[in-house]
Formats: structure tokens, C-alpha cells, sequence
């Protein structure tokens, strides 16, 4: 319970320190909107089909992007060897940076989503569903890019590797190519992503249909995902902080 | 369970840190007292930090065993950093965030009780003659203000121990002269302070023991009068003569006396043995014709010391590069 406490503390200043900036928000927020406009002037009868995708990429490029830089950031400037200095696990660090990033992730992909709402008209079928793949794929994303970071030494090497795992799985994660379309020799990296299976459970949430039979496959598969890289953000945070 | 009652808060035993094939740390053994200000002393490179690194976790050591509070560190890393406080060689808080804001949080992380925090915090900021920078972010503080908001930092949970790495450091004179006197009030208050300097004269005047550590080796730990007497086999003498002789033949003629050095009038003769230099001086002397204005045995200072047991480090083929 008192890791709990102090994991909430490191997230809450994480909070206070980073993700509550304006111009963090709004960088989040910009590049998916533009995004989903563009379709949407376009084809209006057609930005469903990719809003699911786009939500999903918002999600992953804000945690991924998040975790890694506050993190990588924090061990150049030295305060985190002052975290870890302090009475708390590297699980409660692990725990606490990665909850922080899942928020502003979070916050980010929800804005996006009722901005879509409110101007474009989009229905929720299962809220409930919805809330499940953000806080699901939010957390996988935060632990993955919190993996990075323990990786590299500087911000934009992180950025850089994040970049070589993020942008090929977004053309098989059917972001923009549904994976009903992928070749049959691309599908099985489509399974292997954790992307799909957050975008599927959104196109679930918001079309009542996704590639998979039951809801329940990606949602399983997702908190599979959850679970490992979980295990490997903690083993490789432990490793890098006593080398 | 701690054994708080033991006299000792720290016992380390055959500490060894590898990197590859440098050797950074080898069977480094040593004891601080509950209470005492102990310093750990060592030119640049000698393993100071990786000591320190290690006492507090944040650094796997490749073998000996560390006993911080009572608790063995293998066992029991969290509740040894609850006891323990730590002062990097780097002032590492929080840029952004305020000083009392940065106090409060590291106060959090140590779980004091939000009523004690507050209190906690504006002590630590009027200690430490910040209260009146509580709210200036800790990048907008001068280099001594942010040393006195690390120290202070480092004292938030009230630790049994605080681990100081070349506090002062870098400080001005009248900064680095209150802070010396902020740690020498928190070791009145009862904290134990390991402090690590390679500023003899500021480990001379705070620590009631040293240990000199050389390249990863403990060459010599005790109070500074006995490692100055430990290093006292070369004795010196202070010479001023009616006028110049000659360095060269100074130790020439005189084979007790292993070196000569001239500054501002004055030989400072290092001498194997007291009484042969004394009777040698005299012959030296009549010989060349000249006369003994002043004659002073000198006490060597714990650089001194320092100096002679890096040179003996050296001579035995072991010192620093």
C-alpha cells in the first residue's frame, strides 16, 4: 500500500512536471485531429473506418513517445538516480512513471474522441469497451515506451527506436489498411502487434463489429501484451538502475 | 530486525566493484560510528562515488557484504534508504519544480505524514536560509543554493546516516564555509555523516575519522593525528641560513636529509632521521661557513600525510596515475 502511495506521488509530479503543459496537450492532439479532418473532408461517409485506427495511433505515438522522453530525460538530468535514492521499489518507479504517461495518453485520445463526437456526429456502441482499449493499450504503450528508455542514454535515441517499432506496425495494426485487407503473409504480424488489438477493441466500441469473432480476443491478447511488458519494463528498469 | 543499538550504523567488509578490467574497488573493510562525522578521502578516481553508489543502492557490488542501520543492504534496500540520506556529488532535484515544492515531494516519496511534511519543509527552508526562495524553482537558484537544497533534501526524512559526495564542491568560499557549518550542526544533531572530499583541509577540520583510500584500496583510516603520525616517517625541518647554500649539496653532504626545497627564505628539509639531520646541519654548516639563523621541526599537515602515503603508493609501484 505504501509503494501504492508513493507510485501515485511519482505520478502525480510527473503530472504537475510535464503532461499538464499546454503545448504537450496540444502537440498530442493536433497531428490525429488533422488527420481524421482530412478523411473526413474527403469522404464523410468513410472517417469511421479509420477513426478507430487513428485513436489507437494517438494512444500509442502519446504514451510511447511520453514514457520514453520523460524517462530517458529524467536519467540525463539526474533526478531520477534521486528517485532512486528514495525509499521506493523500481517496480513503484516503473509503476508510477507508467501511470502518468497512461493518463496523459489517456487524456489526449479522449479529447480526440469527443472532439469527434461532439463536431462529427460519431456514436459509441459499448462505452464500457471503449474505456477498456484506452486504459489498456494506454498502459501496454507507457510500460513499452518505458522499455525504450532504459535502452538508450539520450532523448532522441529513444525517439529513434520508438520510430523503428512504431511506424511499421501502424501499416499492419490496421490503422489505415483494415486487416480484413492485409496479404495473408502480413497477418501474422498483425496479430503480433499490440496496436491491432487496441484498434480492433476501439472499432468494436464505436462499430459494434472488429476483425476478431468476440471483443474478448483482442481484450485478452491486449492484457497478454499488458502483462509481459510489464515483466520486461520492470526486469530492464531494474538492470539499468544497478548496473 | 535492525540492530539499532550497536556502535556501529556502517560495516562494511572486503568491498570490490569491478568495471571489465579496472578494478575500482578491492577488499575495502571499514567501520563508521553511530554519531561520528567520518570522512573518506581519496584523490580523483580513487572509487569514492562507487563507494558511495553502492552503500546507497544504486550500484551492485561484485563482492563483500554491506551492513547500513543494522540492516544488511541485500536484504533489506528499501528500508536502508528509508534511514539513509544522500547528498550526490550533482545537485539532482527537481529543475522544475519549486524549492518547497521539491522538499515536499522527496518528503512524500519518504512517507512523512502530510501535517509533518509541511512542518518539515518550511524547517528545512529556514535551516538552510531558504525560506525566502520557497517558491523559486530550483534551476533559478545559485550553485550554493542549490548545494543547501540538496543538503536539505537529503535531511527531509531525518536519516540516521547522511552520505555527503564532495559537498562543497565547486562552492565559493563563504558558500562552501556554510555549509560546512550546516553539516557540522546536522552531526550535533545526532546524524552520522559519511563525507567524502578530496579537500584534506575541510576533512581535517570536520571528521573525527578518515579513511584514505588510493585506488580503490584503503591505504589508511584512523583520526588525523594518527594518519599524520602513521606518515611521519620522512620528518621535516624548517632552515633559514645566513645565506644561500645549495640544495644539491645540502643533500649531498647531509645523507639524512632526503630532500631540500627553498621558499621565501626558508629549506624545508625532509629527513629520514632527526637527530643524524640535526648533527649533519651543524657539520654542513661550519664547513660552508655559514650560520643557523632558525631551526623548526615541522608538523606535518594532513595533506602532508596525504602526499607522503601517495608517494609511498607510488614508490611501491600501486599509486594513482
Amino acid at each position: 500500500m505504501t509503494q501504492i502511495r508513493r507510485a501515485l506521488f511519482i505520478s502525480r509530479k510527473d503530472i504537475e512536471s510535464y503532461y499538464s503543459k499546454p503545448p504537450l496537450v496540444t502537440w498530442g492532439l493536433l497531428f490525429p485531429a488533422v488527420l481524421i479532418l482530412a478523411v473526413y473532408l474527403k469522404d464523410p461517409a468513410t472517417y469511421l473506418a479509420v477513426a478507430p485506427g487513428i485513436i489507437g495511433m494517438t494512444l500509442l505515438f502519446g504514451n510511447t513517445s511520453m514514457a520514453a522522453i520523460v524517462v530517458t530525460f529524467e536519467k540525463r538530468s539526474g533526478t531520477m538516480q534521486r528517485l532512486l535514492l528514495t525509499p521506493v521499489t523500481h517496480r513503484t518507479i516503473v509503476l508510477g512513471k507508467a501511470a502518468s504517461a497512461a493518463l496523459y495518453g489517456i487524456a489526449t485520445s479522449l479529447i480526440l474522441t469527443l472532439a469527434i463526437v461532439f463536431l462529427l456526429g460519431m456514436r459509441f456502441v459499448s462505452p464500457l469497451v471503449f474505456a477498456a482499449a484506452l486504459i489498456l493499450g494506454a498502459a501496454t504503450f507507457s510500460l513499452i515506451g518505458i522499455i525504450a528508455s532504459v535502452l538508450v542514454r539520450e532523448v532522441f535515441e529513444a525517439m529513434t527506436l520508438m520510430n523503428f517499432f512504431r511506424f511499421p506496425i501502424l501499416f499492419v495494426s490496421g490503422v489505415f489498411v483494415p486487416v480484413a485487407s492485409l496479404p495473408a503473409w502480413l497477418k501474422p504480424l498483425a496479430f503480433l502487434s499490440p496496436l491491432t488489438h487496441v484498434v480492433e477493441l476501439i472499432r468494436f466500441s464505436l462499430t459494434g463489429t472488429c476483425y476478431f469473432p468476440s471483443p474478448w480476443i483482442p481484450a485478452l491478447v491486449i492484457c497478454a501484451f499488458l502483462v509481459a511488458s510489464s515483466l520486461i519494463a520492470d526486469a530492464a528498469f531494474r538492470r539499468a538502475a544497478t548496473r | 530486525m535492525p540492530n539499532v543499538n550497536g556502535k556501529f550504523i556502517a560495516k562494511i567488509s572486503g568491498l570490490t566493484k569491478n568495471y571489465g578490467t579496472l578494478t575500482a574497488l578491492s577488499d575495502v573493510t571499514f567501520s563508521v560510528e553511530r554519531g561520528e562525522l567520518f570522512g573518506y578521502l581519496g584523490p580523483n578516481g580513487a572509487g569514492k562515488t562507487t563507494t558511495i553508489n553502492i552503500l546507497c543502492g544504486l550500484l551492485q557490488r561484485d563482492a563483500g557484504t554491506v551492513n547500513l542501520c543494522g540492516l544488511d543492504i541485500d536484504q533489506s534496500p528499501v528500508s536502508i534508504k528509508q534511514r539513509i540520506g544522500v547528498v550526490p556529488e550533482e545537485s539532482n532535484l527537481y529543475p522544475e519544480l519549486t524549492c518547497r515544492r521539491n522538499l515536499e515531494y522527496l518528503a512524500e516519496l519518504y512517507g512523512l505524514p502530510r501535517a509533518v511534511r509541511r512542518t518539515r519543509t518550511e524547517e528545512l527552508l529556514a535551516a538552510f536560509d531558504l525560506s525566502d526562495r520557497a517558491t523559486t524553482p530550483f534551476r533559478a537558484l545559485s550553485r550554493g543554493m542549490k548545494r543547501r537544497l540538496t543538503v536539505a533534501a537529503a535531511l527531509v526524512h531525518s536519516p540516521e546516516v547522511l552520505f555527503l559526495d564532495e559537498p562543497t564542491s565547486g562552492l565559493d568560499v563563504p558558500s562552501a564555509r556554510d555549509l560546512r557549518s550546516m553539516i557540522q550542526d546536522a552531526n550535533r544533531r545526532g546524524t552520522t555523516i559519511f563525507l567524502t572530499t578530496h579537500n584534506l583541509a575541510e576533512a581535517e577540520s570536520l571528521c573525527h575519522r578518515i579513511l584514505i583510500l588510493v585506488k580503490g584500496r584503503v591505504v589508511s583510516q584512523g583520526t588525523a593525528d594518527e594518519i599524520r603520525r602513521r606518515a611521519e616517517k620522512a620528518k621535516s625541518l624548517s632552515v633559514a641560513f645566513s645565506r644561500a647554500a645549495p640544495e644539491k649539496s645540502l643533500t649531498d653532504e647531509c645523507p639524512a636529509i632526503l630532500s631540500a626545497s627553498l621558499a621565501e627564505g626558508y629549506y624545508r628539509l625532509e629527513v629520514a632521521d632527526l637527530h643524524a639531520a640535526l648533527d649533519q646541519l651543524l657539520a654542513f654548516s661550519r664547513r660552508q661557513g655559514i650560520r643557523i639563523l632558525e631551526i623548526t621541526t615541522v608538523t606535518p599537515t594532513l595533506e602532508d600525510a596525504f602526499v607522503a602515503i601517495l608517494n609511498e603508493r607510488s614508490q611501491a609501484g600501486d599509486a594513482h596515475p
